[in-house]
């Protein structure tokens, strides 16, 4: 998939190859990243440890410190809003729920990651066949 | 046995491991370093402290006892460093370009062998490869880059061994070491990032580092053989406490480092400039490696040396076996060139900032010691008590106190403080304007105990022989306690441990009616009262010794600390008879100055501390005739006055004596002419007088009562004409003479 997890390893320094994937890479994460967690937040209201989680479970590795940005970001921009919950033990959580923006904005995404994912797949499985012949 | 302390972190109370606390504290740090352009960053750093103490919290539930520095290591991981942060990049909307434009330079570097950055050059090194790292930096020929080092830095090896050490060789680069790397450090910044750097890189508070290059660079100012502007103490005891040279290698070596070192961009950058320690055995074990086959590397840069400058002398065209290509060289080079230029430039402007800042405050030091070095002077004119401490008070806060002031506001520009404390600040200057009141006080108290002046008297000198037919008058050389560019305290001369001599006298000439010189004087002195002003003129000792022809002064007036000095001076009238020779000389009283005009004589007298007088006795500082002498010149009396002595240097301003003979011819044929007219009234008057008593006599006896009154006027009248012509005729003679 698009999202893998970098550690700073010269392992994934391609030195040889064109620099230009890593741009490239880093612009398809950005924009999958910021719509896996909307389509998270979009079930429901969630703990930022349990996006973590969620998105452990379907394989995407994610690091707390770089989700703490982003969520800030997708509230300060208005997609996103929070509410204090008092928890068992402990002082209160911030929970992240939708705005109605936010709904709005996630249907807009999420139309546009469908008309892509089906390009891309299509053209994908098209040109497999071409590098094996 | 670890130390455990409890924390208050985001509401819950943790028992942690003092290592895993410094560690926590050192992530929050560096949390905030890496979202410090970010907008929502104090809620970000939040946020994952909540997360962080949520993820100990769940560690001590599980049973640990406190949060081990293991515990924090895997916290701090599954949160993530801001080094994984740009790892995993493309989450920062703003960010991202320039980031991902870091990040191009950073492979191309990987890629491209050590374009940006320096590194010691591990193939072509002689000693430790800074030389040829530096020329594989600059593109250049490394005997060029060696030589120059040599000429720039002489012996001084200072800057050699510094990038030696912090700067990491090539082979590193290979293998990934995680040393630690010397970076400029612009967070930090004071002028260009280096010292900043340097101080992350060696552990050592940045103001110890400023200091190092700072104060080669003051110690110019304060060097006062440059600067002559500073050199008014002509004193032997007076310390010279700065004596250093200036070394100009601390700012060449700063320059160097500025344009060679990187800026610490990105995160990874700001890491490695802390990265691991650095401490004396891994200094060591870099040098001690390095050096290893240093012999056999010197003879073959020595053999390739020689062969080199074979190949120069056969083809000179292409000497340099720089395998770079040819625009790369030039682009490179270029780029050096604008960028020095600019520091350059910045160095310069920043110098001349810190000589100015650095002078005002020599100029403030300098009259500040000249001032208190006066203290031990005050005691004999300041009286005890309000007086005095108006004297410290302007002192301390009108020059030390500003002293002080830019000496702090230096010490925290180099320690790196840039808040200004309001209070600091506030108390320096309030307490300069304090100095403002004070300065108006000490002169009004001190002009007052000036204000009154005593009766002036004058008393006979009784000379030991008096009738020598040359005087002269003059005193043992005295001792100059201050230069004369310099604070001109003249009065004072001669300057014991509880007394001072003053020697405030003046020389007033006239014509002795005698044939015998006679000295008389006048003790005069100023006072807070009359009374006051009194007693200080009778003390006064004035005291003269002749010898034959030479008549010698006392060292002056004796001024001790009970009896300040309030003017004290003495005019002495020295008479001469007419026909005798005397001279003054110049060094018997330097404060005593004459100088002639045209118009008439004026005596520029005294002591440079000039008070107001009482009108008594303005006839002796007013009787500008007395004063017109001049030092080492001999003069003689005459009838009409002072007159030089032939051979000896003529007055500039007094005609020659052809123009006097002239005048005195003029003088003479007027006279003669006065005289002929005079002759001609008396003849004419006595003819009259001849015919009246004619008339009279043959009147005779008819008139008898009558003539004898008329013949009374008529003598009378005659008697009066007859005094007016012998008048006359004395003036004449005068005149002739």
């Amino acid at each position: 998939m698009f999202c893998i997890v970098l550690n700073k390893s010269p392992i994934f320094v391609f030195q040889s190859t064109d620099m230009d994937i890593q741009n490239t890479q880093s612009q398809m994460r950005k924009g999958v990243l910021e719509f896996c967690i909307l389509s998270i937040i979009n079930r429901g209201e969630v703990y930022p440890s349990d996006i973590i989680d969620q998105m452990k479970a379907a394989n995407l590795h994610i690091l707390e410190g770089t989700l703490y940005p982003l969520l800030t970001r997708l509230k300060n921009a208005g997609l996103l809003n929070y509410r204090w919950v008092e928890s068992v033990s402990g002082p209160p959580r911030k929970y992240f729920v939708m705005t109605d923006a936010g709904k709005e904005a996630f249907s807009v995404l999420l139309q546009t990651w469908n008309d892509m994912a089906n390009a891309v797949s299509l053209l994908t499985q098209s040109s497999t066949p071409n590098t094996e012949a | 046995m670890k130390k455990v302390i409890n924390i208050n972190f985001q509401g819950r109370i943790l028992p942690i491991e003092e290592a895993s606390y410094e560690t926590l504290k050192q992530y929050i740090q560096s949390l905030r370093q890496y979202f410090d352009a970010e907008e929502g960053r104090d809620e970000i750093i939040n946020d994952i402290e909540c997360r962080i103490a949520e993820l100990c919290d769940d560690r001590l539930k599980k049973g640990a006892v406190c949060i081990t520095e293991d515990d924090m290591r895997l916290i701090i991981e599954s949160i993530g460093r801001p080094a994984d942060f740009e790892a995993q990049d493309g989450f920062e909307a703003s960010a991202s370009t320039s980031s991902s434009n870091a990040k191009q330079e950073q492979f191309s570097d990987n890629g491209n062998d050590s374009q940006k950055r320096l590194y010691r050059d591990e193939q072509n090194k002689v000693i430790g490869g800074v030389c040829a790292g530096i020329a594989n930096y600059l593109k250049l020929d490394p005997l060029l880059v060696r030589v120059l080092w040599v000429l720039l830095f002489g012996i001084s090896i200072f800057a050699y061994v510094l990038l030696w050490i912090a700067v990491p060789n090539t082979s590193t680069t290979q293998i990934g070491s995680a040393r630690k790397r010397l970076f400029r450090d612009i967070d930090t910044k004071v002028i260009g990032g280096v010292c900043a750097g340097l101080s992350k890189y060696f552990d050592i508070r940045v103001r110890y580092i400023r200091l190092l290059f700072l104060v080669p660079s003051i110690l110019l100012v304060f060097n006062w053989n440059h600067f002559h502007l500073f050199q008014f103490w002509e004193f032997d005891d007076f310390p010279n406490f700065i004596e250093l040279t200036f070394s100009p290698s601390a700012v060449f070596v700063y320059i160097v480092l500025w344009l060679v070192l990187p800026e610490a961009k990105t995160t990874a950058d700001k890491l490695e400039m802390r990265g691991e320690k650095v401490d004396i055995n891994s200094i060591k074990n870099t040098i001690q490696t390095d050096m290893e086959g240093f012999g056999k590397r010197a003879q073959s840069w020595g053999s390739n040396m020689y062969n080199k400058t074979q190949k120069n002398e056969s083809q000179t065209t292409t000497a340099s076996s720089n395998a770079v290509p040819e625009p790369a060289q030039r682009g490179g080079c270029l780029h050096f060139a604008g960028r020095s230029i600019t520091i350059l430039f910045k160095a310069f402007v920043y110098f001349i900032l810190g000589i100015i800042t650095l002078s005002v405050l020599a100029a403030l030091f300098g009259i500040g010691i000249a001032t208190t070095g006066l203290l031990p002077l005050r005691r004999f004119i300041l009286e005890d008590g309000a007086h005095n401490w108006y004297a410290y008070a302007i002192i301390v806060f009108f020059i030390w106190v500003p002293v002080v002031g830019i000496v702090t506001a230096i010490i925290r520009k180099i320690a790196g403080i840039k808040k200004a404390n309001v209070w600091v600040r506030g108390g320096f200057w309030s307490l300069w304007a304090l100095s403002w009141i004070f300065i108006p006080l000490f002169f009004a108290t001190l002009t007052k105990s000036f204000s009154k002046q005593n009766e002036p008297q004058e008393e006979v000198y009784a000379l030991a022989n008096a009738k020598v037919n040359y005087l002269e008058i003059s005193a043992q050389q005295k001792l100059k306690y201050y230069n004369h560019y310099w604070l001109k305290l003249e009065p004072f001369n001669f300057f014991d441990s509880d007394t001072v001599y003053v020697r405030n006298l003046r020389i007033r000439i006239v014509k002795a009616t005698s044939d015998s010189f006679e000295v008389k004087y006048v003790r005069i002195s100023n006072g807070k009262t009359v009374a006051e002003a009194e007693r200080l003129a009778s003390k006064i000792n004035f005291d003269l010794n002749q010898q034959d022809s030479s008549l010698f002064l006392d060292k002056g007036i004796a001024i001790n600390k009970t009896d300040k000095f309030r003017n004290q001076h003495v005019v002495m009238t020295l008479a001469v008879p007419v026909g005798k020779r005397f001279k003054i000389t110049n060094r018997a009283w330097e404060q005593v100055k004459v100088s002639v005009n045209k118009k008439g004589f004026r005596s520029q007298t005294g002591p440079n501390i000039d008070f107001a007088l009482d009108g008594d006795n303005s006839d002796w500082y007013n009787d500008s005739d007395a004063f017109d002498y001049d030092y080492d010149v001999e003069y003689i009396m005459t009838p009409t006055g002072l007159e030089r002595v032939k051979g000896q240097p003529s007055d500039d301003d007094s005609e020659n004596p052809e123009e006097l003979k002239s005048r005195l011819e003029e003088l003479k044929r007027e006279s003669e002419k006065i005289e002929n007219d005079l002759k001609k009234t008396w003849e004419q008057k006595q003819k009259e007088a001849d015919e009246i008593k004619k008339q009279l006599d043959k009147k005779g006896d008819n008139l008898n009562r009558n003539s004898t009154k008329k013949e009374s006027t008529v003598s009378d009248n005659v008697k009066a004409i007859a005094f007016g012509f012998d008048a006359i005729k004395l003036l004449v003679s005068r005149f002739q003479s």
